[in-house]
């Protein structure tokens, strides 16, 4: 095995990678804030995936990429504000016995919910809009071009996203919510408000994914339900509710499986994910960075 | 009026009055199971092959949905991994039957105690862990047994699909559709004792309060790996039975569909009732074959009836036969009728 293409192997596990930590910060933003998993986060994935196919193959043209992606971004990100006020808000309302069952049932029937309409309005098939950046010479290895923008665009995203969080007004509002909903109530920030804009953004998370991924993957209904497995596996193995966590995680589960499929076998690509995880949920029951006991 | 079966402590009160089926007089109940189920057994005789096949199917859905309304429902442990002890009843039995040759009854017996095996185990590992890490784990669960199942196949035939051996010497359903019957009513008809008994409490007890439970002398360690034991090794023998009836098992009915399918079952008939998830499992196969024409739209209309009931009103269609039916004894203006909806305070 030459290093060369060991290497080639590695940062191909680091373009995957980075996108899995979209999908993982989207999930582990939307628990931090709202104490709940929202299994639909491959169903967004998959709507970001088709948003961007429509909008480069029908409406903009595949030279107009750069635009279609920050709207289909913002089209995913809108239908999870929707979603969250239509639905979620009302956990909050009192009323609602147990909020973990409530969205678990309610954000799994949106898996059904979406899935089923993908196939209705656009059919079983799989779509593929085209190439539309052209292959990158990364010092002595050869790079997909699409797959270069997808990883560009996905750090772009992870550092805006790292911004707000860390160093806007608007990130401290989220931070003090995700700390404690009752001290950020009592200090006149907006929860329901916080809550619809966590939800939009993290949801706008997976749509990125799946807008960035369109080109180098297959978009078709159930394209989401693999995204989803990557990332709940990457929040298992980073520890639910930690940003640093999912982000780690994400980078360690895209070399795991690149270099577990060139140096074992390809076939079990998706199972080295889980050896992982089970590696260390028995090493570290908390995941890497989970700080809390295994109570949510 | 005092039924054991109401959950006291539950989400749902008991002081409404009763549907027939539940109410008082426990001769006049017996005797409208008796007779529906006579009934439903002499459908036969005026349906064709294909409509029992389908009722045959719905009479399995009813044992895997009142199965996992047991673990999930009553006791509180929300377990995303019932379909996949499921397919570990069904592939166990298959293989012992065509490995190692063994006589079909037997290889079912021996699948649904391996799913109730697995489940133990899995009951075992989750203990400590709480509402969403449970999830998250059985689902992880759920998925490593679909890989497994389709990765391995020099043992399973993966996504090929294993040709199973038939239970019955028969083409025709009917005697299949006899015997799913018949286990579908033991199933719950043995859940309405084991709710009834000091069992039944305990399980609502451990998903009311936990914590209460343990100071209360619920041995929650023990009843928690138990149901999930019991329910697994239910759903098991559902799968191996099942996949001895098709004749063809694959990794694909390990999808998480399945999963959702079983929770749309469920929540939409009535979640932590006996009969919820019987009219659930049986609305949503019927209404599906029947709807057949209507493609993926179907699932779409479950998903969003689901979601509504959920957001509007919880008790499901049980909840709502019983409200029609104390509606139409009492007169519209007498009766608490929505007193399902009266729910505990956070």
């Amino acid at each position: 095995m030459d290093a060369t293409l060991l290497t080639q192997y590695a940062l191909a596990g680091l373009v995957i990678g980075a996108i899995y930590c979209l999908m993982a910060v989207g999930i582990t933003f939307i628990y931090s804030v709202m104490r709940m998993i929202n299994w639909a986060m491959g169903e967004f994935y998959m709507i970001g995936g088709y948003a961007q196919y429509l909008l480069i193959t029908d409406w903009l043209g595949p030279e107009r990429w750069y635009v279609a992606l920050p709207l289909a971004i913002a089209g995913v990100g809108v239908l999870g504000m929707v979603v969250q006020r239509v639905l979620l808000r009302p956990m909050f309302a009192g009323g609602i016995e147990r909020l973990d069952e409530y969205a678990t049932i309610v954000t799994i029937s949106l898996t059904v919910l979406f899935r089923n309409l993908a196939v209705v309005i656009f059919g079983p098939y799989q779509f593929s809009p085209r190439d539309y950046a052209p292959p990158v010479q990364l010092g002595p290895l050869p790079v997909n071009g699409s797959r270069f923008v997808a990883f560009l665009g996905a750090v772009a995203l992870l550092g805006l996203f790292a911004w707000v969080v860390r160093r806007t007004w608007f990130g401290l509002a989220i931070r003090s919510v995700a700390q404690n909903r009752v001290g950020a109530l009592s200090a006149g920030i907006n929860l329901s408000r916080i809550d619809m804009l966590a939800f939009g953004i993290g949801v706008a998370l997976a749509g990125a994914a799946g807008a960035l991924l369109a080109p180098v993957f297959l978009v078709y209904p159930q394209s989401g339900a693999l995204s989803t497995v990557k990332g709940f596996e990457i929040i298992v193995i980073g520890g639910l509710g930690s940003l640093t966590g999912s982000i780690v995680g994400g980078l360690l589960l895209g070399l795991v499986e690149s270099l577990g499929s060139v140096l074992i076998s390809p076939a079990f690509r998706d199972v080295y994910g889980f050896g992982l995880l089970v590696l260390i949920l028995a090493l570290r029951p908390t995941g890497l960075w989970g700080e809390r006991a295994r109570e949510a | 009026m005092d039924d054991p079966i109401a959950p006291a402590a539950g989400g749902v009160t008991a002081s409404e009055p009763r549907a027939p089926w539940a109410a008082g007089d426990a001769v006049r109940r017996s005797m409208l199971i008796a007779a529906g189920l006579g009934a439903a057994a002499l459908l036969p005789l005026v349906l064709g092959t294909y409509p029992i096949h389908v009722l045959t199917v719905a009479c399995y859905y009813v044992i895997l949905a009142s199965s996992w309304n047991l673990i999930a429902g009553y006791t509180g442990l929300f377990s995303l991994a019932h379909h996949a002890f499921a397919g570990i009843g069904a592939y166990a039995s298959a293989l012992l039957a065509l490995r190692a040759g063994a006589p079909v009854p037997a290889a079912i017996a021996c699948g649904g105690l391996c799913a109730c095996a697995a489940g133990y185990g899995l009951g075992a590992v989750t203990l400590r862990m709480r509402a969403l890490y449970l999830a998250l784990a059985t689902w992880a669960f759920a998925e490593s047994v679909r890989i497994v199942v389709s990765m391995e196949y020099g043992v399973t035939r993966g996504d090929l699909g294993l040709a199973v051996p038939l239970l019955l010497p028969t083409s025709s359903p009917r005697p299949y559709y006899e015997l799913f019957l018949a286990c579908a009513a033991a199933t719950v008809g043995g859940l309405a004792l084991l709710l009834r008994s000091r069992i039944g409490y305990r399980l609502r007890a451990i998903r009311d309060d936990e914590t209460v439970a343990r100071a209360a002398g619920v041995n929650t360690v023990r009843w928690k790996r138990f149901v999930f034991g019991m329910s697994s090794g239910i759903a098991g023998l559902a799968g191996a039975l099942y996949g001895h009836y098709i004749g063809l098992l694959s990794p694909a009915a390990m999808q998480f569909d399945e999963m959702a399918l079983i929770i749309i079952m469920v929540i939409l008939g009535g979640q932590r009732t006996l009969v919820g998830p019987v009219i659930g499992a049986v609305v949503v196969e019927v209404a599906s074959e029947a709807l057949r024409a209507y493609g993926q739209l179907r699932m779409v209309v479950f998903a969003l009836l689901v979601i509504a009931i959920m957001r509007v009103y919880p008790p499901g269609l049980a909840g709502l036969g019983r409200m029609l039916w104390t509606r139409l004894r009492h007169g519209l203006a007498a009766g608490d009728t929505t007193g399902h909806r009266a729910r505990q305070p956070e």
